[in-house]
Formats: structure tokens, C-alpha cells, sequence
């Protein structure tokens, strides 16, 4: 392999890396609080691929409010979500929370995509371009639209560590993920927290498929892709453990990116899968993570 | 101040406290005593709202918290430092004490009780950036108490601070704890260790099998026979 070619394979890794990152962050973030396993992230995603779309076509809006707004749309469905499913489960369930709360995502999931298949069909919908054009960055030429999608989830990673880490608010969220009898003693309101908390995740979604709508346009099942590259980071890294799935999603950009290009692209997933098998042979709780009771 | 009257509670069908009522006067240092598994831990659980009483009701400066929740309970100020500390291990010592005063939304009075606590404990004033996870027992116990002086807590519940520490380290906290009462601060304190126990404490409550068995001042209580043959070994 010559010198453009890794270059090639490093920057387009992590211009994927970066959008797993923000999907997983989200996915780890809910698990790590609530003990969710959330598999109807991925249509947070739909859903902000959707937002964004309308947004666009039917709003008028410039791509930067249009993803904005798809956000917001994300956070406020992620609220009415939790309120509606999480929150009268968690009053009523006892044991096997994690097992129950699965069932709901499933559940969840499948809803959302058959609504979206009702009300707006099955067909694609997506925008040509975003801002259009291309950027050269070392030696490459690459669109500007996966440019800004990067630097767009970056930003909202970058924005979201900060919120966790010097807030009040994002430091109650790290403490009840921690040890939450603990953060209830502290006078923390967990049924605020928790609603919250998946509002965020689900923000964070909803972002990355309106930053990606120009390049994946928008259809009802859209969501399966990220959400399964969001578990294979999560599992990688390790579940609960939010900073490590910065490195995670990273780390499975570069090696789908090095796994398509030397063995073709419908064995990236082979690829990886058969990494994260074997890391989690070797190390049961993924590269970073800690033991865990469950 | 505190006044638990007939308290039934346990867990589910299984009952650990009968007919449990104490009192807890402002200013004092009161111990409740008892051997293990006598529901010592499920009393304090019981006031601080983890556990909700089955029967009785539960007083606190003139309001009745029995079926509130925890959070509630601990907005009234009440601190509950529990035996494993609760700690918040993946953040840094300020970050825990930080939440501790998570209710106290005026930002002096956190800076206050921040040198509060730091005067208590300077060692924690040293290691303020290291985490609760990686910082010995002894810490970690002071890091709780700490943590629980920092909401500014009218009365604190403290449980088995003496778990597996040094028997030097046990008279050291027990003096922080004594402190404490004089700064106004009272303290119901939960212990296995008698003997230091009762040398410290103004009065003290004897649960034997989920009921109190034994209620007086240290003095009384150490000059019991039933507890100086059961607890102290003296004949």
C-alpha cells in the first residue's frame, strides 16, 4: 500500500468513526444511567433524517438550522418517548429491568419504523447536497458535505463531554450512572435525570442522521445500519463506559474502512464482528470496560 | 427533632424492624447499637426513605416524612452516609463533594461548606482531583462523611463508620462525628462496636432482633448489666 492510500483509508475511517461515535455515545450514555439497551436508537436517527428533510424541502430552511431543528426534534421525541414507555415500566417493574426495558426498545423501534413507512412511504428521501463541492485535505479530495458532517459531530461530541463534565446538571447524570442510590441521596431527581438523559441520546441521533442526510437519504428502516455500528462500538469499548466509545467508534471507522477496501466492502461488518468476538474472548467486558454487576 | 413512632419495615414479605420508636433530640449524639443483621442499616434505610415503613409513622422536625421520597427527605436535611459510602468511584473527590451540595443552589454557601469540609479533612483538601475509586477505606469513609456535610444537613445518619478500619482511625472519626454535634449538626450513629461506641455518645438505643431492647444515656447504657454481659464481655 502506498502513502495515498492509508492516508485515504485513515481519513475516510474517521470521517466514519466520527458519526459512530456520536450514535454510540448516545447508546452507551442510556445504558450507562438507565440500564437501557436501547435498540430503538436508530430510529432517533430516522427520525433526524426526517426532520432534517422536511426541514429542507418543505420548511425552506439553510442545512444548518435544518439539522438544528432535526436535534431539537430528536430531544423532544427522546422526552415524550421516556415519559410515555421508561418512565410507568420503571414504577411498575421489579426485577429483570433490563431484559423489560429491551422488549420496550424493540417494541419502540418497530413502531417507529412502520409509522414512518405509513405516513411519508417507503421511498427515499433525501437532499442532492448539503453545501456542496469538495475540500482537498492531504492529497485527497473530499466532499464538503462529509467535511461539515464530521466537523458537525465533533462539535456535538466535544459540546456534550463538556455538558457531562462541568455542569451541574451533566455532573448529575455521570453520578447517577455511577451509583444511584447514591446520586438519590444526594437529593437528585432521577425521574428528571432519566428523562433527560434519554431526550440527550436521542438528540444526538437525531443529529447524525440530519448531518449524513445529503450522502444516506432518508427511509424507514434507515436506522438498523447505525444502530448495529453503534453496539459493535459499545461492546467493543465496553457498555456504560462513555469515554471510551470516542476511541471505539474510531477505532471500528478505521477498521471498516481497511477491511472494505482490502477485502471488499460486504466484509467489513465480517470483519469487525470477528474482532469484537475475539476481544471479548480475551477481555469479557470490552477494551475499557469495568467489571459490572447486573 | 427525629421521632420514630412503632415503625414496622422490611423488605417485602420479609419483616426486619417491630414496633421500633426512638427519639433523636437537636444537638445530640445518639448511637443505635445491636449486633449484625438486627435491622440496625434498615432503620436508617427506613428514615431516609430507601425503605418505606409498612406501619408507624416517621417525624422530623414537625413533619411527617414516613412515605416520602428519598430525595424529599434529603432536601429537609437529612444526610444518610451509608457503611459502603455510596461513592460516586469514576469521579474525582471535588466532583462528589460537588454533588453532595447537588440541592444547595447558592454558589457561597457551596464554597463554604467546601472549606467546612477541607478544615475537617485536610487530607481530602490534598487530593481533591483524585477519584473516590482508587483512595484507601479510610478515605473513602471521609469522602462520605464529607460528602454528606456538604448539603449542610440538619441531622445526619451515619452507618458502621468504623467498617473495616484501623481501631486509631475508628477514634478519629468518631471525634469527627463528635465535632460535628457541636456545630450543631446532630448525629444518629449506627454502630457494632459498643464499647468505643458508648464512651462517645450522649445516649443510645439497643436493637436486638428488629426491636429496641435497651434505651438510656451512654452512662446508663454502660453500667447495664444485659449490655455489659452480652456486648462487653464483663460479667
Amino acid at each position: 500500500m502506498d502513502s495515498t492510500v492509508i492516508s485515504d483509508l485513515l481519513v475516510g475511517g474517521i470521517l466514519r468513526g466520527g458519526m459512530y461515535v456520536l450514535m454510540a455515545m448516545g447508546l452507551s450514555l442510556v445504558f450507562g444511567v438507565m440500564r437501557i439497551p436501547n435498540f430503538a436508537h436508530g430510529e432517533f436517527y430516522m427520525l433526524g433524517a426526517y426532520f432534517s428533510y422536511f426541514a429542507c424541502t418543505l420548511g425552506g430552511f439553510p442545512p444548518a438550522i435544518a439539522i438544528v431543528l432535526a436535534g431539537i426534534g430528536g430531544f423532544v421525541c427522546g422526552a415524550l418517548m421516556e415519559k410515555v414507555t421508561f418512565y410507568p415500566l420503571r414504577k411498575r417493574s421489579r426485577g429483570d429491568w433490563i431484559m423489560n426495558s429491551f422488549l420496550v426498545t424493540a417494541g419502540l423501534s418497530f413502531i417507529l419504523q412502520n409509522l414512518a413507512q405509513a405516513l411519508v412511504g417507503t421511498d427515499f428521501k433525501g437532499v442532492p447536497q448539503y453545501w456542496g463541492g469538495s475540500i482537498n485535505f492531504a492529497g485527497l479530495s473530499v466532499s464538503t458535505d462529509r467535511i461539515v458532517g464530521f466537523l458537525i459531530a465533533m462539535a456535538s461530541v466535544a459540546i456534550f463531554w463538556l455538558f457531562l463534565k462541568k455542569t451541574r446538571t451533566g455532573n448529575a447524570i455521570r453520578a447517577v450512572s455511577e451509583h444511584e442510590t447514591g446520586a438519590m441521596l444526594m437529593g437528585i431527581e432521577l425521574n428528571k435525570i432519566h428523562t433527560l438523559t434519554f431526550a440527550l441520546s436521542s438528540m444526538l441521533a437525531a443529529i447524525a442522521g440530519a448531518a449524513l442526510l445529503s450522502i444516506i437519504p432518508a427511509y424507514p428502516t434507515m436506522g438498523l445500519q447505525p444502530l448495529y455500528k453503534s453496539w459493535f462500538v459499545v461492546i467493543l469499548v465496553g457498555l456504560g463506559n462513555i469515554q471510551a466509545t470516542i476511541i471505539g467508534g474510531f477505532l471500528v471507522g478505521v477498521i471498516e474502512a481497511v477491511s472494505s477496501f482490502s477485502l471488499g466492502a460486504m466484509w467489513q461488518d465480517v470483519v469487525s464482528l470477528s474482532i469484537i468476538i475475539l476481544v471479548l474472548l480475551v477481555k469479557p467486558t470490552g477494551l475499557f470496560g469495568k467489571k459490572m454487576k447486573v | 427533632m427525629l421521632k420514630l413512632c412503632n415503625i414496622n419495615a422490611g423488605y417485602g414479605k420479609l419483616g426486619v424492624l417491630w414496633n421500633v420508636s426512638l427519639e433523636v433530640n437537636e444537638g445530640k449524639f445518639v448511637a443505635l447499637l445491636g449486633p449484625n443483621g438486627v435491622g440496625k442499616t434498615t432503620a436508617l434505610r427506613t428514615i431516609s426513605g430507601i425503605v418505606t415503613p409498612s406501619q408507624g409513622e416517621i417525624w422530623f422536625m414537625g413533619k411527617k416524612i414516613s412515605g416520602l421520597p428519598v430525595q424529599q427527605i434529603t432536601r429537609l436535611g437529612i444526610s444518610y452516609v451509608t457503611d459502603d459510602g455510596c461513592l460516586f468511584s469514576g469521579m474525582t473527590v471535588m466532583e462528589n463533594l460537588l454533588m453532595g451540595a447537588y440541592t444547595i443552589k447558592d454558589k457561597q454557601k457551596v464554597k463554604n461548606s467546601l472549606e467546612k469540609v477541607f478544615e475537617l479533612f485536610p487530607r481530602l483538601a490534598e487530593r481533591k482531583k483524585q477519584f473516590a475509586g482508587s483512595m484507601s477505606g479510610g478515605e473513602r469513609k471521609m469522602l462520605a462523611i464529607a460528602r454528606g456535610l456538604m448539603l449542610e444537613p440538619k441531622l445526619m445518619l451515619v452507618d458502621e463508620p468504623s467498617l473495616g478500619l484501623a481501631p486509631k482511625l475508628v477514634l478519629d472519626v468518631f471525634k469527627t462525628l463528635k465535632e460535628l454535634t457541636t456545630i450543631g449538626v446532630t448525629v444518629l450513629l449506627v454502630e457494632q462496636n459498643v464499647n468505643t461506641t458508648l464512651k462517645i455518645v450522649d445516649s443510645g438505643y439497643v436493637l436486638e432482633q428488629g426491636s429496641i431492647v435497651e434505651e438510656g444515656s451512654s452512662q446508663e447504657l454502660r453500667e447495664n448489666d444485659h449490655i455489659k454481659k452480652t456486648y462487653m464481655g464483663i460479667a
